[in-house]
């Protein structure tokens, strides 16, 4: 009754489709300097216009939404269901795999990078796969996995439009929600003509509909969907997936395999802890009151279904994370990857996505790269914050993230490196300063933010990293209100 | 290959952060996703699918197949496919479709080929639940399958009034999802992507145009 490799196998894509453009292998983090990479971005004004305009809307979004709601309430729920399930972790996960295999899924564990695109290679191997549609999984960017499958003989179709347009310009996210947020039409239009090998409507909606076509089929003849997971559900053994063009769904449903690559730190303990995380997590990412599509899928098709997988299988990938418990950075792991802290942050929305170098930027981006990748590759990314605090106000699960920052300073001040990162922290900051529409808005952002070092209401200069931010200008903000 | 007792052991080796326990859900704060106190649950579930670009009728059993036939009609969808969970309105709907001159199959006998899914014009499901304040339809593995509702260009889902939850937290509290089989699933309007400079766009791998039909109580 479910779908089988036999249906539709061999059948060709559109022309321009056959072989995806091939995603650059190395992170930029090793070989280049965060400046050097922001400059990049600071370089194209379309592109800090474009994240400026869409960050400040998002933000007004989330705001909108939670207008007569006990919003500070539901974010403290939040932080100690993910305090908790963290806290817990190995006993959950526990709980979670025996659900999970209860359910037939295959679960697998890959203790690092390499480990998870080994697995993932394999399964690929054994079952002769050779066309996989994938759905925007960060764990799966941060594993480098497309290249790893590339190598076996898959041929990988992204299918979330701003992750496909990524995927065939050999380009990286930019934005953890919005991945081409740093990409104008002209430029999608010029590749979606290219890929079509004629002129096309320069019109979102045209674009859209050339990609959905090309896709669809990708998606009717794929031997399997890899998909990432917002939260492991650790009572029933569910693997949760939010997506707005419905391709989460599409992936786990249509190809006769699903494989879905989940950091462990995304277990939640109950499915009820859903009714509390998921309008945190939409609200802060989009604003919107849900996210169009939440499927939450635990094992592969069951006798009478009409649809979905043979087999479901779940890479738990570690991968430094496990590192991180019980330590002074424990309160990454709370993070279930909204975006919000990228949105008000005055670094990120000068700078984009691309000058943290690695899978995640802005706030989270500046704590998780170091933490993951280690202090000599990313230790200066620290540095790239103006220790707002904005990040602190928005976070869903309030994790302190100034507070992991100055943490992160700290350890990297001790290899040595104050001076060149003070600059570079002042630069980012001269650059907001220096233009006052930006810097309405970043002081609007980071009012009641400040006041984290606000001493009297003034910002004071004896903080060092301040010193130079604050020179011939008194921030004056309101009281500390906790 | 590292295997699962070596991957917890390294976990469990770990030393453990401070736990604040684990909240009582009963005291839980209000979220946007939850009913306001003596708020309609159907009228809160029209508005919030509204909002999210859902077209809603609200009719009385009645009325079921005319309007399913209605929609296919305005939207001319010629190959279209029911799911079993749109019982106890199936043999209507079929007999009203054929009078339209239109076919409605069986998706559990289309979904093998996923070809023949893929090419489908329209899906009619029905759903285990309604959130009101999300605006959410929930549907199941077992009843609409995984793709049903969202395979096809439109989608008509029938929801019948005592199928309405309030909130999220009557939804993951209750029963309903008990028995959904291998997946469950909200849906909450249209497909859409934002991705090309923020302009809104309709249908991008699911449906794009969205009806909900509301049955009144007996
Ligand atoms: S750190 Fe907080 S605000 Fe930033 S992405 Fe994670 S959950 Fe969202």
């Amino acid at each position: 009754m479910s779908a089988t490799r036999e249906d539709v196998g061999g059948t060709p894509l559109p022309p321009g489709w056959a072989k995806p453009a091939h995603q650059p292998d190395a992170f930029e983090l090793t070989t280049t300097t965060f400046e050097e990479r922001a400059a990049k971005t600071m370089a194209r004004p379309f592109a800090r216009g474009a994240i400026a305009n869409a960050t400040d809307h998002a933000a007004a979004l989330t705001t909108a939404r939670f207008v007569g709601t006990d919003h500070d309430a539901l974010r403290e729920e939040a932080r100690k269901i993910r305090a908790h399930a963290i806290a817990n972790l190995p006993d959950y996960l526990d709980h979670w795999i025996d659900q999970a295999e209860r359910k037939g899924t295959v679960v697998h564990y890959a203790s690092d990078e390499s480990e998870a695109r080994r697995i993932v290679a394999q399964i690929c191997t054994d079952q002769q796969i050779t066309r996989v549609v994938k759905s925007k999984s960060m764990a799966s960017e941060e594993v480098s996995l497309n290249s790893a499958l590339e190598a076996v003989g898959v041929d990988i179709y992204e299918t979330d439009l701003g992750e496909f347009v990524v995927q065939a310009m050999g380009d990286r996210p930019g934005h953890v929600i919005a991945p081409i947020l740093h990409r104008t039409k002209d430029e999608v239009h010029e590749l979606f003509s290219a890929m079509a090998g004629h002129e096309l409507p320069n019109e979102a909606e045209a674009l859209t509909a050339f990609a959905r076509e090309g896709l669809r089929h990708a998606f009717l003849t794929a031997d399997a969907g890899i998909s990432g997971g917002n939260f492991l559900i650790a009572e029933t053994g569910d693997v949760l997936l939010v997506t707005n063009e419905g391709n989460g769904r599409l992936t786990t449903s249509l190809p006769p395999i699903h494989i879905a690559l989940v950091g462990i730190e995304k277990v939640l303990p109950r499915r009820r802890d859903l009714a509390v995380l998921l309008p945190l997590l939409t609200g802060h990412g989009t604003g919107q009151q849900i996210t169009t599509y939440v499927s939450v899928a635990a094992g592969p098709r069951r006798q009478g279904e009409p649809d979905g997988p043979e087999q479901m299988h779940v890479v738990l990938l570690d991968a430094g994370r496990s590192a991180l418990l019980g330590g002074e950075f424990e309160e990454a792991l709370h993070c279930i990857r909204c975006g919000a802290c990228q949105n008000v942050c005055p670094v990120y929305r000068q700078v984009g996505g691309h000058a943290y170098g690695w899978v995640y930027g802005g706030p989270i981006g500046a704590v998780l790269t170091p933490l993951f990748r280690g202090q000599e590759e990313a230790g200066e990314l620290a540095h790239a914050t103006t220790l707002c605090g904005a990040c602190d106000d928005v976070c869903p699960v309030k994790i302190p993230l100034h507070d992991l920052l100055l943490g992160l300073r700290r350890r990297s001040d001790a290899d040595g490196h104050v001076p060149r990162h003070e600059q570079l922290a002042f630069a980012l900051w001269a650059q907001v300063w220096s233009r006052p529409l930006l810097y309405r808005a970043s002081t609007a952002v980071a009012r009641g933010s400040l006041r984290t070092l606000a001493r009297d209401g003034v910002v004071s200069a004896k903080t060092p990293l301040l010193r130079r931010w604050t020179a011939g200008r008194d921030l004056v903000v309101g009281r500390r209100a906790r | 290959m590292t295997d699962r007792a070596s991957f917890l052991a390294a976990i469990r080796s770990a030393p453990r952060g401070l736990d604040p326990g684990l909240p009582d859900r009963r005291d839980a704060p209000d979220a946007p996703t939850q009913l306001r106190v003596g708020e309609d649950r159907a009228a809160r579930l029209q508005a919030e699918a509204e909002a999210a670009s859902t077209v809603v009728h609200r009719v009385t059993a009645s009325d079921v197949a005319a309007t399913v036939a209605r929609v296919l009609v305005e939207a001319n969808s010629q190959r279209i496919a029911l799911t079993t969970d749109l019982a106890p309105f199936v043999d209507d709907v079929q007999a009203t479709l054929a009078v339209a001159g239109l076919t409605g199959a069986i998706y559990a006998e289309v979904a093998p080929n996923r070809a023949h899914a893929g090419a489908l014009d329209a899906t009619v499901t029905g759903c285990i639940a309604a959130v009101a304040a999300s605006g959410s339809i929930v549907t199941s593995a077992a009843g609409a399958g995984r793709a049903g509702a969202l395979i096809a260009p439109t989608h008509i889902c029938v929801v019948r009034d005592e199928q309405i939850v309030g909130g999220l937290h009557e939804l993951f509290d209750g029963d309903v999802l008990a028995e959904a089989g291998s997946l469950f699933a909200l849906q909450s309007g249209p497909s859409r992507s934002a991705d090309i400079e923020k302009v809104l766009i309709l249908g991008v791998h699911g449906p794009g145009n969205v009806h909900l039909i509301i049955v009144a109580p007996d």
